[in-house]
């Protein structure tokens, strides 16, 4: 159980706060309601860039990083298709470092164009380095277009192409910072051994006078219902073939996103899962095979991926996998396969909990989703998923009408 | 509200290092418990003396893969079944010297757990069908791993580094994974795990009835033998370049070897590659990526090693700028030998490491990993107390003096792969 406290300012920022006396540190996590799926489908990487840059310097500070080092904390962020999320973590007495640094940012950044300029370069090599130069990196900015065909889920966070990213322009970057980064548009979370009283008072001193702006009307393309099957083979110069099924799967505020959790697990989350032990070791057709969920906030992926055993096609994995498949969707679950997949989860998230950083991070999601206190009923939501709802929902998600192939063939450098 | 003045820093003063309880197994092998654990929450590492400069052709990290692999009577898939099925995670870690076992479990199924894991590697039979699917599976990770830049100019960097050592320097082989050589790997398995446990490490609020009983139960394991790990590397100081054609980036491993964590100079050192190279704020940041975005990242750390350590500056680079950035990192080094550190940087350097060091001892699995990582080399929690006083006490010409016993260019080996 994770106690917490949640207030609101007048201008419409979110505050979280959660005590946690046994700590020498505090965790400051600030999640902006932004993410890649808010970029508009000719500036994409946007969202991604524009995070490298709150690091370049803000209206009245020169540079992030330093006064938080010197604090002895520090700092780092992410961007995913759905939010973009910076933390802080420093010594509890010198909050305030992170308080004065994270409001100025929110009030305006310093928008130098040597910041543009070279953080620019900096998420090119990013580009390079995560998704161009490395075996099967690129599978992603192919797998997406397949599977969504209208909601932006259909690019990656680090954009479609580089050219998107190098065409960016100053007014881009503050139009995008003027319409997102406000406090209307973000939670604060602040963890650690800090009292209501304190918090309260400190906050109010920093994001106090942010002025307020409205939040911003998200209105994305709905993705059509699936119909077809997808099927697509690209050629790489990587070692072995490669595959990945994707189906559409439940959004993240429904009961039905925690069974299609339990339901990858099943099929491909540890050496006793069905897809390994099928695939892998009985029929040798593979040298690896999993299987998950994207996590998204709106209709979601669960993949299954995996590599191809020497010798073996694309249409001797494709039959036993959809051999397998319909067994999941046609007999129920015994209860020990349940429960062995509901104890792992126990396991899992007993072990989130230990972390500090982990707390605040997982409070400020679920208050996005609309309430903070949603971490705490997780688990019982995960445990009350019974073994028909695992066969309810698998036969509506496994099946080839709700499903996207990439096929990844290897041919020689 | 004065918006542009930063609020006033308080500087650590003070941080609790907690000492685990220790219970000596044998007279060599000890049990490290770490007992304050605030959840159901548990951790136990097994090290073994298994790394892999133990033997050639990849056996260490063959035999490390096929630990739970199967016995005479359980299949590997039966072994996961029994252990997810109360909730437990296993994971194995290999490095140069060592090799791990990890359960992580609630701690109601801590006993039965360690019981299983216990038959998994006691009865391990090298069936030949799980071996098959083992070697299948590392030739094709292998394969993907030499087409990735980063990890050619790794392994590369470890070759030439430890030339002089053939045990720390020889590099897994595609023929490695080709065919199964049983006799070497149920030799190594039996020498280097079955009586290969060199410490073990507990974080758990469990009784000690069940501390008592892992002991019986690993015991066994105990290693009966002193292990010897090098020292004195001799590495030639040359520029290795390794093409690959299609990369559209250069990886960049350049270093040197050290000294141990025992060295008078470590911590002083420390202090010397913050300020170059290990924090978001350092000086190979600001410069390659900040001030010329020619990389997404770059950074430099001390590796230990039992008896010895080495230095390494990592980066991936624009192909195309590899020389700018050797020019740059070669400035750098310069900069730290002939000039004093500027005393707000220093501060700054000062602060942080304090405050990185306050997290580190923050929480029973941390507390407990820092103080392992000091007992390993036969020190204790002194080495804390001692590093925070070093730290807080270093001046700019320690850190030039530091600079230029060991920051010259000519010493470094260099390995380009891209």
């Amino acid at each position: 159980m994770i106690a917490f406290h949640r207030f609101k300012l007048d201008n419409g920022l979110t505050v979280i706060h959660h005590q946690d006396p046994t700590t020498p540190m505090v965790a400051v996590n600030v999640l902006y309601d932004v993410g890649a799926r808010d970029e508009s489908e000719d500036r994409t990487g946007f969202a991604h860039l524009f995070e490298h840059l709150m690091f370049g310097g803000s209206v009245n500070i020169p540079d992030f990083d330093s006064p938080l080092q010197f604090a002895g904390g520090e700092s780092n962020a992410f961007t995913s298709n759905d939010i973009t999320n910076y933390y802080d973590i420093l010594p509890v007495q010198n909050i305030e470092t992170a308080l004065w640094l994270e409001s100025d940012r929110m009030l305006s950044l310093a928008f130098t164009p040597k910041s543009l300029e070279v953080q620019r370069s900096v998420v090119i090599e990013e580009f390079k380095q995560r998704y161009l130069n490395q075996p099967y990196g690129d599978v992603w900015l192919e797998l997406r277009p397949l599977a969504y065909t209208v909601h932006p889920y259909k690019w990656a966070t680090i954009g479609k192409t580089i050219q998107h990213i190098e065409e960016a322009q100053m007014e881009d970057v503050k139009a995008f910072f003027k319409a997102h980064y406000h406090p209307a548009n973000a939670i604060l979370c602040i963890a650690g051994n800090i009292s209501q009283e304190t918090t309260v008072e400190l906050v109010n001193k920093w994001f106090g006078d942010i002025p307020k702006s409205l939040k911003p009307e998200r209105m994305l393309p709905k993705e059509p219902k699936q119909e077809d099957y997808r099927e697509l083979t690209i050629t790489r110069a990587v070692p072995n073939n490669a595959f990945y099924y994707a189906f559409k799967m439940p959004e993240r505020r429904s009961f039905e996103y925690y069974v299609a959790d339990i339901i990858s697990d099943a099929l491909g989350r540890e050496k006793s899962s069905r897809l390994y032990g099928r695939l892998k070791k009985d029929l040798k057709l593979v040298t690896s095979i999993n299987a998950y969920i994207t996590g998204s906030l709106d209709e979601g992926l669960l993949v299954i991926d995996g590599q191809l055993s020497n010798g073996v096609t694309f249409e001797q994995l494709d039959e036993a996998l959809w051999t397998t498949l319909d067994e999941m969707n046609a007999t129920p679950l015994s209860e020990a396969e349940t429960a062995k997949l509901l104890i792992k989860i126990r396991t899992v998230k007993e072990f989130q909990e230990q972390g500090l950083l982990n707390r605040a991070m997982n409070l400020s999601l679920y208050e996005l989703l609309g309430d903070a206190n949603g971490v705490n009923e997780e688990n019982d939501l995960y445990q009350s998923v019974t073994a028909q709802h695992i066969q309810e929902l698998g036969k509506t998600m496994l099946r080839k009408e709700n499903c996207s192939v990439l096929r990844v063939k290897a041919i020689q450098a | 509200m004065n918006r542009t003045a930063q609020p006033t820093v308080h500087p650590v003063q003070h941080i609790d290092f907690v000492k685990p309880h220790i219970f000596d197994v044998t007279e060599q092998v000890r049990l490290l418990w770490m007992k304050d654990v605030p959840n159901d929450t548990v951790r136990l590492d097994l090290f073994f003396d298994a790394g892999i400069i133990r033997d050639t052709q990849s056996i260490p990290a063959i035999v490390h893969s096929l630990l739970f692999s199967g016995t005479a009577t359980q299949s590997s898939v039966e072994i996961h079944e029994s252990i997810d099925a109360l909730g437990g995670f296993l994971d194995t870690d290999l490095s140069f010297e060592t090799a791990v076992v990890s359960i992580y479990c609630l701690r109601e199924h801590l006993d039965t757990i360690a019981l299983l894991v216990s038959n998994a590697i006691t009865g391990l039979s090298f069936r030949d069908n799980e071996v098959e699917d083992t070697l299948r599976s590392m030739d094709h990770k292998f394969k993907e791993n030499q087409q990735k830049v980063r990890n050619v100019a790794q392994q590369q960097f470890r070759k030439a580094l430890f030339e002089s050592h053939a045990d720390y320097s020889t590099l897994a082989e595609a023929h490695d994974f080709q065919e199964a050589n049983y006799a070497q790997m149920k030799r190594f398995f039996k020498d280097h795990y079955l009586n290969g446990l060199m410490r073990m490490t507990l974080v758990g609020n469990v009784e000690q009835d069940s501390v008592d009983a892992l002991i019986d139960l690993f015991g066994k394991w105990a290693i009966d033998r002193v292990p010897e790990f090098a020292k004195d590397f001799s590495t030639s100081h040359e520029k290795l370049e390794f093409p690959v054609d299609s990369a559209l980036q250069t990886a960049i491993r350049m270093g040197k070897m050290l000294f141990s964590k025992k060295h008078p100079d470590y911590i002083g050192f420390q202090v010397l590659n913050t300020i170059l190279g290990d924090y978001f704020g350092s000086r190979l940041m600001s410069n390659i990526r900040e001030d010329k975005g020619f990389t997404y990242g770059i950074g430099s750390a001390i590796m230990e090693l039992h008896n010895d350590g080495y230095f390494v500056i990592v980066t991936e680079v624009g192909k195309e700028v590899t020389e700018a950035t050797l020019a740059e990192i070669k400035l750098e080094l310069k900069r730290l030998q002939e000039d004093l550190v500027d005393t707000d940087e220093l501060e700054l350097v000062k602060n942080y490491m304090l405050g990185q060091l306050l997290k580190s001892a923050d929480g029973p699995y941390a507390m407990l990993d820092m103080y392992n990582s000091v007992d390993m080399y036969g020190l204790d929690l002194s080495f804390y107390d001692d590093a925070i006083a070093q730290i807080r006490s270093i001046t700019p010409e320690r850190v030039r003096e530091l600079a230029v016993q060991y920051l010259n260019w000519e010493d470094f080996l260099i390995v380009t792969a891209g």
